[in-house]
Order: C-alpha cells, then structure tokens, then sequence
C-alpha cells in the first residue's frame, strides 16, 4: 500500500527534478545551416521609428523569400533604449544574431570581442567606395559593413517659410547669419512656430566646427583634442537666441520626445543627418523639404564628411555565421533593398545597391545633397573612442541643461569635462 | 534537518503510537522542504546569488564585457565626488519625504470615509482600489505622461482657472509634484491594509467616546490614531521602503534618461543607467549596496522609535 506521506514526497521531488532536467535540456547542438524543409531562425534587430520598421519587414520578407533555409526574427526598439538592450544582451551572452550598428559604439563591442570579424566569413564588399570601409574596422578587423552614407544638412519646410515670407536660405552661411534666419522664422512663425532647435547640442555638428577651425575632436591615443575654451565658444554660439523664438524651449523638446521638433511641426530647420529625411516626411507630414549645407565662418572648409549612417555588425557568437553573413550581404547590396529603403537608412553605401535604386522626390534631393557637398568632403571618421555614445549622451544632456537655464556656461563645460575626463580614464 | 520544528501537521485520525511519531515528523520535514525545494531553488539562484556576486562586482571596475578588475573601496569613494549621483540621492530623498506621507494620508483618509456604512460600498472599495492595481504598470506612465504634457487635460484644465503652467513633464520644477500626484494616486494597497485595521476597534470605544462629549477630532486622536498605530507603522515602512525602489514610472516618462534637467534622477534610475548606459556594473553594484544599507538603517530607526507611538493591544503602556 502507499503511504500517501511517501505518494506526495515522490510527487514534489519528481516535479522538482522534472523541471530541474527540463531547463539542463535546452542546450542542443543545433546545426549551422538550415535548408528549405527545416530552416534556421536568426535575430535582427534595428533601432529606428515605423517607418522604418515597415520597410525592415518588407525587405526581410523579401529575404526570406530568395533565402528559404533562412527565418529572420525581426525586432525594433528606438535610440536610446536600444543600447541598453544591447548591454544587457552582451552581459548575459546572448546578443541577436545580427544587429544593425552605430559608429558611436563600434569600439565599445568591437574591441571587447562581442562582434563577429566579418572578414572571416563571406561578403562582398567590392562594390564600396574603399576610403569608407575603414569606418568599421578596428585594429585590422572587419566589425560592420556600412549599409549607407549620411552627411550633416541644415532641414527646412518651404511652405512654412513661405507662409511666413522668409526667403530660402541658400546654404553659404557663417553662424551669425544662421541664427538670423532662425531668429527671423521664429519672430514671424510668432508662437506657431519656432526658428529651429538649438545646434549646440548636437555632438556631430560641434565636431564639424571642430573641423572647421582644424581641431582634432579626438587625439590618436583616445584623449580630447579640444579646450574647455572651445567647448564653451561652442555652447555660446547661439547664447543670444536662448529664450528667443529663435529657440524651441527645452521644456518642448523634452515633452515631444522621442519624436523630434522638426517631425512635429514645431520648427522651421533643423540641423541634423541628411538620411532622416523620410522619418522627418512621415512624421511631420509635410509635403517637403529641404537640405542645405551647414553653416561655416570659413566658406572654404564646411568640415564636413560622409559617415556610414549605421553598419550591419553580427554576434561573436551567433550559431549561424552563414546564415548572418547572407543577411548582411543581402541588407548592404542587394538592388531590391536599396528600391525598399531609399535613402531612408542613408544614400546606400555600395554602388551596386545604389545603381539599382530609383531616387525620386525627396530621395533624390538627399542623393543631390551628398553629391552637392562632394568638393567640401574630407575623411570619414574613425570608430570614436570607447565609451563614445556615453559622453554622446552627456553632451546632450549638458547641454539642454545648459538650456534649461540649470547650468551656466562654465559650469555645463566643467561638468562634461569631468564626466569625459572621467570615462577616458575608467576605459585606458 | 532533524531539529527543525516546522510543518507538524495535525496528523491523520489513524494516530500511531509514539515511536512512530518523531520518524513522521522527519518525513514530514522532508516533504515540507522538498515542496519548498521550486521556491528555495529560485531564491538561492535568482536572489541570494546575484546579490552576493553583486556585493563582489561592487569592489571591482566591471564593464560587462571584460572580467572585473579588483579596486576595493574606491566605487564607493567616488560616489560621493560624484555630482549625479548626489543629485540622484537629493530627487530620490524628496520623494520619499514628501510623497510616501502623503499617500499614506490619502489612504487613511478614504478608508475612513469607506469604513462608515453606506449603499454602494463594495463598489466604492473597488474603485478607489483600481488605480493600484493598474498603477505599478508601464501603460499608466504612458498615460501620465500625456495627461500632463503640453495641451494635456491637466494643463488645459488648470488654464482654465487660469492658472498656466504649460506641461508639467517638460518642466524641471513640476516633474517631482508629477511624480508625487502619481504615487498618491495609487493608495490602494495601504488603503486596504487601513481599511481592514479600521474594522478592529471595537465600536464601542466611540460609543462611550460620544456619550463623553468627544468630537470627531477627539475620537481620531484618542481612539482611532493610537488603535491603529501598528498598521500605520507597517504601511509607513513598507511604502517608505517602496518609494526608495521608484524605478518604472521615472523610467518611462524621461525616456530613461531622468530628465528634464535630472529632475527624474531617481536613484535607481541612475543606478540602471550607471550599469547599463554606461558599462559600469562595479559602480552600480555599489549604488546597489549603498541603497540597501541605507535603507537598512532607516528601518531600523522606524523600529526604534516606534516603541514610543506604536501600541500594540495587550500592551501595558
């Protein structure tokens, strides 16, 4: 007979052990290629708003369609959450299969070990203009490929300075004569609208006037290669449009995010990447608009550059090298894609993908931009330094501090020196 | 095992002699543990492993990726040159100061107004309950968060009496009565734990109270406050505990960055991006045990001075 003490002390162990064999089985060996009966999944992952993740869908279906051995586990997030994904993922070895990448945070990952060399494994790369490729290498390895270019652009909406009577700005411009036209939009745009955000804020547009004026933003051996002077000229750039229309407030800028002002309709121009065009389109719901170089006090050096607008980077230790490198050659030069994307992830790095691509409309103005800003172009960036997206981040966050009126000029450049200073000695 | 006195069960009516007895409390042990085995598993591996590993990583420079390099006690000597950081503990400490009295205040308040007899209660009850059970949840915050933005119904009703204050979110000085008003808003839980203490004094007490000329007020300070004061206590150091932790809501309405101007800087929400943002696990993990000692600390005051407000019945004092 059993004792039904010993019946249900067999059950709770058998349960417990049931459980406890159930979770060490998960670790199978599974294959490294699939095949059309029995394919295998691999994880994508991209940052980006709908838009993009609409036209992600379409071109991983049409991936899946040529690829049949190959399922793609798509899956989104935006900016700034993204990152903290990542971290997290790699902390616990499990970063996605493939991954589309930021300049910012190619060392971090890269020079950690966490990506996969791409040189090892099989894609074509000789569709791609050779003086850019470096931009996703460190140290003699291959970690991304460059899907795409952008360049840094001044944003306007016609139809809204024509409602205003503000004449088209034709982009040969010193700061000065900038922030009258942005003083002038907002004075006019009274409320409606405000001149732009402030540019001062923006990391990449303070290393382009670095550029201009010959300043090295990082020395060769990972340390600042500017002042605290020059920071704080940087910043007082636009201090006299600060609480002017000029300006959207920062208390604005805060509530519309993670949409910009630009995409919101509550700005006329604004400084940022050329490739943001069709977010900013769909967003805003303009009809159009427009790019212009940015503003320079030397007409001869705009220190601008074409950068690889994202790279596609895989996991060190994805199972599925094969299958990874596929989709990567697949997103960087397949025709089909470029025709999917346009220039919505940039003007498509390789030349094949950005033959077989028709640009119209829009599209073709940021095209016509990059090749408008040719003869001002200099070398692309190097991978920044490690722990780049941080100081990044606290750039941007000082300085809309900085904006809120919590800090003052010497204190936001204090604050982000130590902070820099700080990181750059953590990460030696 | 053999000297734990736990799990004797009243045994079955078949009761065997003596010898017998103490062989069946060791098996009863044994399958009162191995039930506890799921949830003792658990706990080793999810909670009390983590938190020692963490304690390690707290003196070591860990960014993530490569094995953690030892240098004692310096994380925790940097917290205090750290100027976020001390930002983080001022935002963190003015939340609790002021929202976790409020709430409980809240909570007191509307169980004694449930506590009176009256059509509909149950209804009542379960209403003002809602908004806890729904308020630890990410989609409130996202709720909130546009409820009090530019042109939400807060500020457009607020301008209505005048009163233009734009959004509170994008406004350093209101983000902290933002994040205040949201945490009042979710009183249920001590609610219901005042609710039900408010059921144990006896009715008669206020009789005789009222039949001695006591008012309202009186009969609050005299009866009400000293027969309810173990609950308060509880309630006042479990929400206290609690508001330390504020993590989600900050979280979604700065966009996981504390803004505006940090005034979302909570602790926790500067801990999250020290360990993540920037890939310092070492720092966050002293982050992590600094809390936890704090926190500590205050609990143990909160015991020590309750011995002179809290009574317990039975109590001679």
């Amino acid at each position: 007979m059993i004792d039904r003490r010993k019946f249900l002390t067999t059950v709770a162990l058998g349960t417990a052990s049931a459980a406890f064999l159930s979770a060490c089985g998960q670790s199978s060996t599974a294959g490294q290629t699939g095949s059309a009966e029995n394919p295998v999944t691999i994880n994508y992952t991209w940052w980006g708003n709908d838009d993009r993740a609409e036209r992600t869908r379409k071109a991983i279906a049409l991936f899946e369609s040529k690829n049949p051995d190959i399922k793609v586990n798509g899956n989104f997030t935006d900016f700034a959450g993204y990152w903290q994904k990542r971290a997290t993922e790699a902390a616990g070895g499990g970063l996605p299969d493939v991954m589309q990448w930021d300049l910012s945070y190619l060392r971090d990952y890269g020079q950690r070990n966490q990506l996969l060399d791409l040189s090892t494994v099989k894609i074509n790369t000789d569709a791609f203009d050779k003086s850019l490729l470096p931009s996703g290498q460190i140290r003699g390895k291959t970690y991304g490929i460059p899907t795409s270019t952008n360049a840094f652009a001044v944003y306007y909406d016609p139809a809204k300075l024509q409602s205003l009577g503000v004449a088209e700005p034709d982009g040969q411009w010193t700061y000065k004569e900038f922030n009258a036209f942005m003083l002038e939009v907002g004075q006019k745009g009274n409320g409606a609208f405000y001149g732009g955000t402030d540019y001062t804020g923006v990391w990449w547009m303070f290393n382009i006037w670095l550029r201009q004026n010959n300043i090295q933003a990082f020395t060769d051996d990972g340390k600042l290669g500017f002042t605290k002077d020059d920071l704080k000229k940087w910043w007082n750039t636009t201090a006299e449009l600060r609480g002017t229309p000029a300006l959207v407030p920062e208390e604005r800028v805060t509530q519309l995010a993670p949409k910009s002002a630009m995409g919101s309709n509550v700005t006329a121009s604004e400084v940022t990447w050329d490739n943001f065009m069709a977010g900013y389109l769909g967003d805003s719901g303009a009809k159009e608009l427009k790019l212009v170089p940015v503003p320079s006090d030397d007409p001869d050096n705009l220190g601008l550059f074409l950068k690889p607008s994202m790279l596609m980077v895989a996991s060190a230790k994805t199972k599925y090298k094969d299958a990874a490198a596929r989709f990567i050659d697949f997103m960087v030069n397949d025709p089909e894609v470029g025709q999917i994307f346009k220039t919505s992830r940039g003007v498509p790095a390789s030349k094949t993908q950005r033959d077989g691509t028709t640009f119209e409309g829009t599209d073709k103005l940021v095209v016509d931009y990059e090749k408008s800003i040719e003869k001002y172009l200099k070398d692309a960036p190097e991978p920044p330094i490690v722990g780049f997206g941080t100081l990044e981040a606290s750039f941007k966050r000082v300085s809309s501090e900085l904006n809120y009126g919590k800090l003052t000029l010497d204190g936001a450049a204090d604050a982000w020196f130590k902070e820099a200073e700080d990181l750059i000695k953590q990460n030696a | 095992m053999t000297q734990s006195p736990t799990l004797s069960r009243r045994s079955s009516p078949s009761a065997s002699p003596q010898p017998r007895k103490s062989r069946r409390r060791g098996t009863d042990a044994r399958a009162g543990y191995t039930f506890l085995l799921p949830w003792l598993l658990g706990f080793i591996a999810l909670t009390v492993g983590p938190m020692i590993s963490s304690l390690y990583l707290s003196f070591t420079n860990y960014n993530l990726f490569e094995a953690p390099k030892w240098i004692g006690l310096d994380n925790y000597a940097t917290l205090f040159q750290d100027e976020r950081f001390l930002q983080s503990v001022g935002v963190t400490l003015n939340y609790v100061i002021f929202g976790t009295p409020l709430k409980l205040a809240a909570a007191l308040a509307i169980a004694m107004l449930l506590n009176s007899k009256r059509k509909g209660q149950g209804f009542y009850r379960s209403a003002f309950y809602a908004p806890s059970l729904i308020g630890a949840s990410v989609s409130i915050a996202i709720v909130w968060k546009a409820m009090f933005g530019d042109a939400g119904p807060v500020d457009q009703g607020l301008s209505f009496f005048g009163i233009n204050l734009g959004g509170w979110v994008g406004n350093p000085s209101m983000t902290m009565p933002m994040m205040i008003l949201l945490t009042v808003w979710q009183f249920g839980a001590p609610m219901v734990i005042f609710l039900a203490g408010l059921k144990q004094i006896p009715a008669d007490l206020y009789e005789a109270a009222s039949m001695d000329g006591a008012g309202p007020v009186r009969k609050f300070m005299n009866i009400t406050w000293p027969m309810l004061s173990p609950v308060i206590f509880f309630n006042l150091l479990m929400e206290t505990i609690h508001a330390f932790q504020i993590f989600a809501s900050a979280y979604i309405i700065s966009n996981g960055e504390g803004g505006p101007a940090g005034s979302t800087l909570f602790y926790t929400l500067y801990l999250y991006l020290r360990g993540f943002s920037d890939f310092r696990m070492g720092y966050a993990s002293a982050m992590a045990w600094l809390l936890v000692i704090v926190v500590g600390v205050i609990t143990l005051i909160f015991f020590k001075t309750s011995k002179s407000w809290v009574h317990y019945s039975g109590d001679s004092k």
